[in-house]
């Protein structure tokens, strides 16, 4: 699964909210394994590490195995996309502009009209 | 997070489209203080106008009255305009309403098929990490209806 826009990858991976909780738990901590994030996680291990495996994907996870185990943690730029997208006027000026184009062509309607 | 999150940097919004129209009509859009109501916000005292100051009132937050308060700085007809875009009360540290010393400026540039439209609204300082994640709750609100969106313009 690859994406053209980071930031589709970033949705997609925090519209779960169980997967959110995951990344939200990996945001509080330093390293942490499946079985850790599983204690707990009312969900099964095999659950937990799909989502990582999503996350990971979406750039918002990293793991680093050591002999039998792998820790993850939380990418640190992971969430940059997000944030450059929702950032208060970034969301405004799309939508004003998107409000322009609709005056635009109100003041200067196509010539030829396609049938 | 990471120390990087933390540190506080300047950044500018861009929008760069082209439009199918020519660079007089968006110009009007762009200058003309009713028009330019139809798309932004209805501006009080605006004219294209080096010098002239100028509002929009828009919803308040915190101590902030929602008043931004503008200032021509740049008009080449047709080609140029930039405002000072000043809004903000210090009460508010971060997020909506923090004190925000901004320029809008907006380059018309004519091509094949139509007009380029960059829109640079620069001197955005973000405390990234706390800004972004404060506005985590309500910018899940904006964001999600807008998937569609997004997937669209991809």
């Amino acid at each position: 699964m690859t994406d053209a826009f980071p930031i589709e990858a970033v949705f997609r991976a925090l519209s779960d909210p169980t997967r959110r909780a995951v990344y939200e738990r990996l945001a509080r901590g330093d390293e942490i394994t499946v079985v850790d994030l599983t204690e707990g996680s009312g969900v099964t291990q095999g659950a937990v590490s799909q989502h990582l495996k999503t996350l990971k994907l979406a750039g918002l996870v990293t793991e680093r195995p050591e002999g039998r185990k792998v820790y993850y943690r939380v990418q640190p730029d992971g969430l940059a996309p997000l944030f450059d997208w929702m950032d208060h006027y970034a969301v405004f000026w799309r939508d004003r502009l998107g409000d322009l184009r609709a005056l635009l062509k109100d003041l200067d309607p196509p010539k030829d009209p396609v049938q | 997070m990471t120390d990087t999150a933390l540190m506080p940097e300047t950044r500018n919004i861009v929008v760069d489209e082209t439009v199918p129209h020519a660079p007089d009509v968006i110009w009007r859009a762009l200058t003309d203080g009713d028009l330019i109501g139809r798309w932004l916000m209805a501006p009080r005292g605006f004219a294209p106008v080096v010098g002239t100051e100028f509002t929009y009132q828009t919803t308040p937050g915190g101590a902030w009255d929602g008043v931004i308060h503008c200032k021509v700085l740049e008009v080449v007809a047709e080609r140029r305009l930039a405002y000072a875009w000043k809004g903000g009360h210090p009460d508010n540290v971060t997020g909506y309403g923090a004190p925000l010393d901004t320029i809008v400026a907006f380059t018309l540039t004519p091509g094949d098929g139509g007009t380029r439209v960059q829109l640079v609204h620069s001197g955005f300082v973000l405390p990234r990490n706390a800004g972004a994640h404060e506005n985590m709750g309500k910018g899940w609100r904006q964001i999600v209806p807008r998937l569609g969106e997004i997937a669209g313009e991809a």
